[in-house]
C-alpha cells in the first residue's frame, strides 16, 4: 500500500491580509506553516500505515521555506518527503499546480495507491488543486470525506458530508480523496521524531530536474487571474431577550421553531 | 439606599447608568468564586471616566455607603461580590485603548479593557504584553492589577505588576491621583504603584493603567510530557529548573483529574491521557535553529528525569491546541464540579513535591476528591478539593473547612504563602493569621485607614474579621 499526501505550505496565520491594489496575499512577516488541513490528510495516511503497513510519501510544491514545514512531516512519521520548487513555479494557479504536481509523479515514477489531500488551503481557499491533480493522472475523486471507513485490497469504503447529507462510498484504488478535518486528529511529534527528522533528507526538484517547461508553468502556465478581490460583509439580525423579557424570548423561540421546516427544502 | 441617593448617582453616571432592578443586579451579585454566597447589591452604578468615579465615591462617603468595583467578575476569591450590598462600580464601560505609543513601548489603557485584546493588539504591532492570566480572554486589565494577577508567563516574565509602570487611582475619598508613567525606572518616594497594584480594590479605583510591552519572543514551542505518576513530575520541576540552563515561560502541571475535565470540557484529548500527570513546558527563541537545540536539550533531560514521552509543538496551531486545553480546567470545574474549592498555595519550588503530597492525605483523611493542576515552575499550585456527590453539604463545609486549616499549615510550614495570584478576597480572610502575625495585619490595616477613613471600599474583603474564631474546628 502506497500512500500520496499533497501538503501545501500557508502563512501561519488566522488572518488572511489581501493587497487591495493587486489582490495577492500578503505573506510578508509571517512564519510559515503546512496548511492545517492538509495535517488531517497527512494523519489519516500515518493511522492506515500503522493499520496497514502503508508507505507515505508527502509532495509539496513551494518556495524553499517549505523544507523545514516537509521535514515536520517526516518528524510526524512520512517515509518520504518531495519539494518541487524553481522560480519558474512562481505564481502557479491552480491550474499550473495541479500540472506541476501531476506531472512530478508521472516523471519522478512516484507510486502511489491511495492520494489525500486537505480540503483546501487555508489561505488560497480554491479546493480545486486535488481535484485537478486527480483528473490529470485519470483517478476518480472522492471530495469532503469526513470519516475513512475501511480499506481493503482494491478499494477503499469513505463518508462524506454535503450540505445536506452523508454518502458512503466504496470506490477503487488508484483513487484521491480529499478529506475534512473529521476524518482524523493530527498528531503531536515526539522528541525522537523530531531529533530523527533532522538528520533525513527532503528531496528537491527544480523545473529542470522534472523536464518542464518554462511556458506550461508558473505565471505564464496559468490561465487564471484573480482580478478582484473584496470583502463581503455578513450580517445577522439578533434580537436579545433578558431579564423580565426572557419569558416573551422563549415564546418567541418555541414560536420559530414551530414553524421551522429545515434547512433542506425537499 | 434610599431614593434620595440613587437620584444623585443618577445626576452623575446618567439615568439608565445606574440599575437598581433585580433582574439587572442579580450578575452582580457574584463572581467566579464557588465557596462564596452571592449578595445582593442596592445599585449597580457603570461609570464612564474617572471624574464620575470620583463623584460617585464622595456621595458613598458622605453616606458611608460600601462601594465594591468591578471588572469582569471572574476573580477567584470574592473580591467583586458586595458582601455588605451598597453599591457596586462596574468598570466594565472604562474599556478603551487610549494610547498605543510604540516608540515609548507602552500602552495606556482604562480598567474594563479584557486582557486579550491587549494581547493581540501588542502583538499586530510586533510586540508582547505579558501579562496571560488562563481567564485572559474574559477578565479585565483593571481587575488583574487589583489583582497582580499571574497565570501561565510568570515563571520567565513575572505577574502583571512587572508589567505596569504607571496608573490614575481615585482614592477612596475621591481625590485622583497618578502615579508612576511611561518610565522605566522611577524611585520618587515610596513604590505607590505596588501598594496598589494587587490591593484588590479595597485602597482606590484604578481608572487608567500604563502598561510595558516588549519585543514579541519569535519563536517558541510547547513540550507536552506525560508522567506515570506524580512523584516523578513535581520532583524533576526544581531540577529542570536548575540544572538546564533554560529558563521556561512556564511549566505548567496537570494531573489526570484535571485532564479529564478538560477534556471532558472541550471534548478533545490530549496524548497519553491517562498517564498519572502532564507537565507543559514552554520556552522561547530568538531563531528556528535555536529553538530546536533547546527543546532538544530540555526534552532529553525530562526523558533521563522520567518522562514518559516527550510531546512537541512548534506551531501556533498544535501550542494554541495544548494552551486551550490547559486554560479550559479551571471552566471545566465550575462546570462539572461546581461544588468545589480551588486554592492558590504557593511555595518555595524545592518544596512542591512535599506540598502536592500532602494534598492527597489531607483530602483522604477528609472524604473529599482533590485535583492538582497550575503554575508549578511558580510553585504555585490550584489545589482543588471537591465535594463527593454522596456527602451532604453540611459535611461538606465542615470537611472544606478542615481542609484548608490544614493545607495552609503546611503551607506555612513551608514558608509559602495561602495566595499566589487569586487574592484573599472574603474567601481567605479568615485564615490570613496563619501566615501573617497581628503586626504585620495591622501594618496593612493602618495602611487602609489612612487612605479609607470611613472603610467604604472593598470593607470586608482581606483582613479578618475581628470576632472570627475560625481555628476552633
Ligand atoms: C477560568 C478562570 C481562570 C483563571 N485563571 C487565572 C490565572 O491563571 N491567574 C490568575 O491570576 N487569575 C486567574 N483567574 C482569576 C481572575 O480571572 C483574575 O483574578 C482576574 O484578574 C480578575 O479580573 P476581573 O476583571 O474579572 O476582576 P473582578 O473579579 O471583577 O474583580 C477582582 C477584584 O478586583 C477589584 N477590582 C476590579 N477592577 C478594579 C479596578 N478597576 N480598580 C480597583 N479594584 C478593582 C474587585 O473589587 C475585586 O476585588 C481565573 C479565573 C477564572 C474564572
Amino acid at each position: 500500500m502506497k500512500i500520496l499526501v499533497l501538503a501545501k505550505q500557508v502563512p501561519d496565520t488566522d488572518k488572511v491580509k489581501i493587497d487591495p491594489v493587486t489582490g495577492t496575499m500578503i505573506r510578508e512577516g509571517l512564519d510559515v506553516v503546512i496548511n492545517p488541513l492538509d495535517l488531517h490528510a497527512l494523519e489519516l495516511a500515518l493511522c492506515l500505515k500503522e493499520s496497514h503497513q502503508a508507505l507515505v510519501t508527502v509532495l509539496s510544491m513551494g518556495p524553499m521555506s517549505t523544507e523545514t514545514v516537509l521535514r515536520d512531516t517526516l518528524a510526524l512519521g512520512a517515509d518520504r518527503a518531495i519539494l518541487l520548487t524553481d522560480s519558474a513555479f512562481a505564481g502557479s494557479d491552480t491550474w499550473a499546480t495541479s500540472y506541476t504536481l501531476s506531472e512530478a509523479v508521472k516523471r519522478l515514477n512516484i507510486d502511489y495507491d491511495l492520494v489525500i489531500c486537505g480540503e483546501k488551503a487555508t489561505d488560497g481557499e480554491t479546493g480545486q488543486v486535488g481535484v485537478e491533480f486527480a483528473i490529470l493522472l485519470n483517478i476518480p475523486v472522492i471530495t469532503y470525506v469526513s470519516k475513512f471507513i475501511s480499506l481493503h485490497d482494491d478499494s477503499i469504503v469513505v463518508e462524506r458530508t454535503t450540505e445536506d447529507a452523508y454518502e458512503r462510498w466504496k470506490i477503487k484504488l488508484p483513487a484521491l480523496i480529499s478529506v475534512l478535518r473529521s476524518v482524523s486528529e493530527p498528531r503531536l511529534a515526539t522528541l525522537s521524531g523530531k531529533k530523527q527528522a533532522l538528520s533525513r533528507k527532503v528531496e528537491i526538484y527544480s523545473a529542470k530536474d522534472l523536464g518542464l517547461k518554462a511556458d506550461e508553468l508558473g505565471l505564464s502556465g496559468s490561465p487564471t487571474r484573480v482580478v478582484k478581490v473584496y470583502n463581503t460583509k455578513l450580517s445577522r439580525n439578533c434580537r436579545i431577550y433578558m431579564g423580565k423579557d426572557l419569558n416573551q424570548g422563549v415564546r418567541e423561540v418555541v414560536k420559530l421553531l414551530k414553524n421551522y421546516k429545515g434547512s433542506v427544502q425537499r | 439606599m434610599n431614593e434620595t441617593i440613587i437620584k444623585r448617582l443618577r445626576s452623575i453616571v446618567g439615568y439608565e447608568n445606574v440599575k437598581t432592578d433585580y433582574d439587572e443586579v442579580e450578575r452582580y451579585s457574584k463572581d467566579e468564586t464557588s465557596s462564596v454566597e452571592p449578595s445582593l447589591p442596592s445599585a449597580v452604578v457603570f461609570v464612564t471616566n474617572a471624574q464620575q468615579v470620583s463623584e460617585v465615591l464622595k456621595v458613598a462617603n458622605q453616606h458611608k455607603i460600601p462601594v465594591t468595583p468591578r471588572g469582569a467578575g471572574t476573580g477567584l476569591s470574592g473580591g467583586a461580590i458586595p458582601t455588605k450590598g451598597g453599591i457596586v462600580l462596574s468598570l466594565e464601560r472604562m474599556n478603551h485603548i487610549l494610547e498605543l505609543d510604540l516608540e515609548n513601548m507602552v500602552v495606556v489603557v482604562e480598567p474594563g479593557v479584557i486582557t486579550d485584546e491587549i494581547q493581540k493588539l501588542a502583538e499586530e504591532h510586533g510586540f508582547f504584553y505579558a501579562g496571560d492570566p488562563a481567564s485572559s480572554e474574559s477578565s479585565s486589565i483593571g481587575g488583574n492589577v487589583a489583582e497582580n494577577a499571574g497565570g501561565v508567563k510568570v515563571l520567565k516574565y513575572g505577574p502583571t505588576a512587572f508589567h505596569v509602570l504607571g496608573l490614575e487611582v481615585v482614592l477612596p475619598t475621591g481625590e485622583i491621583v497618578n502615579f508612576g508613567g511611561k518610565m522605566m525606572k522611577n524611585v520618587m518616594g515610596y513604590d505607590m504603584i505596588r501598594l496598589f497594584i494587587g490591593s484588590e480594590g479595597t485602597l482606590g479605583i484604578i481608572t487608567k493603567i500604563i502598561l510595558r510591552l516588549i519585543p514579541k519572543p519569535k519563536y517558541s514551542a510547547v513540550l507536552l510530557t506525560p508522567f506515570k505518576d506524580m512523584e516523578t513530575a513535581i520532583s524533576c520541576v526544581p531540577k529542570v529548573l536548575c540544572e538546564s540552563g533554560i529558563l521556561p515561560t512556564s511549566i505548567e502541571l496537570m494531573d489526570r483529574f484535571s485532564v479529564e475535565i478538560s477534556s471532558k470540557f472541550l471534548n478533545e484529548s490530549i496524548p497519553q491521557q491517562d498517564a498519572d500527570c502532564h507537565l507543559i513546558f514552554e520556552i522561547e527563541s530568538l531563531d528556528r535553529e535555536s529553538l530546536t537545540r533547546a527543546y532538544i536539550s530540555l526534552g532529553e533531560k525530562l526523558q533521563q528525569l522520567g518522562a514518559l514521552e516527550v510531546y512537541i509543538a512548534d506551531n501556533r496551531h498544535q501550542k494554541m491546541k495544548i494552551w486551550k486545553f490547559r486554560k479550559a480546567i479551571a471552566e471545566g470545574i465550575i462546570a462539572f464540579r461546581p461544588k468545589h474549592c480551588m486554592e492558590d498555595v504557593s511555595v518555595p519550588i524545592k518544596t512542591i513535591p512535599k506540598l502536592i503530597r500532602s494534598t492527597y492525605d489531607i483530602a483522604r483523611k477528609n472524604h473529599v476528591e482533590v485535583l492538582n493542576f497550575g503554575h508549578v515552575g511558580d510553585g504555585n499550585v490550584h489545589v482543588t478539593f471537591l465535594k463527593p456527590e454522596t456527602m451532604s453539604d453540611e459535611l461538606w463545609k465542615k470537611a472544606i473547612h478542615n481542609c484548608l486549616i490544614e493545607l495552609y499549615r503546611v503551607t506555612a510550614d513551608l514558608n509559602g504563602t495561602v495566595s499566589g495570584e487569586h487574592g484573599i478576597g472574603v474567601k481567605r480572610k479568615d485564615y490570613l493569621d496563619i501566615f501573617l502575625t497581628q503586626v504585620e495585619i495591622e501594618t496593612m490595616r493602618k495602611i487602609k485607614q489612612a487612605l479609607d477613613p470611613n472603610n467604604i471600599l472593598n470593607a470586608d474583603k482581606i483582613f479578618p474579621d475581628t470576632s472570627a474564631s475560625v481555628r476552633q474546628i
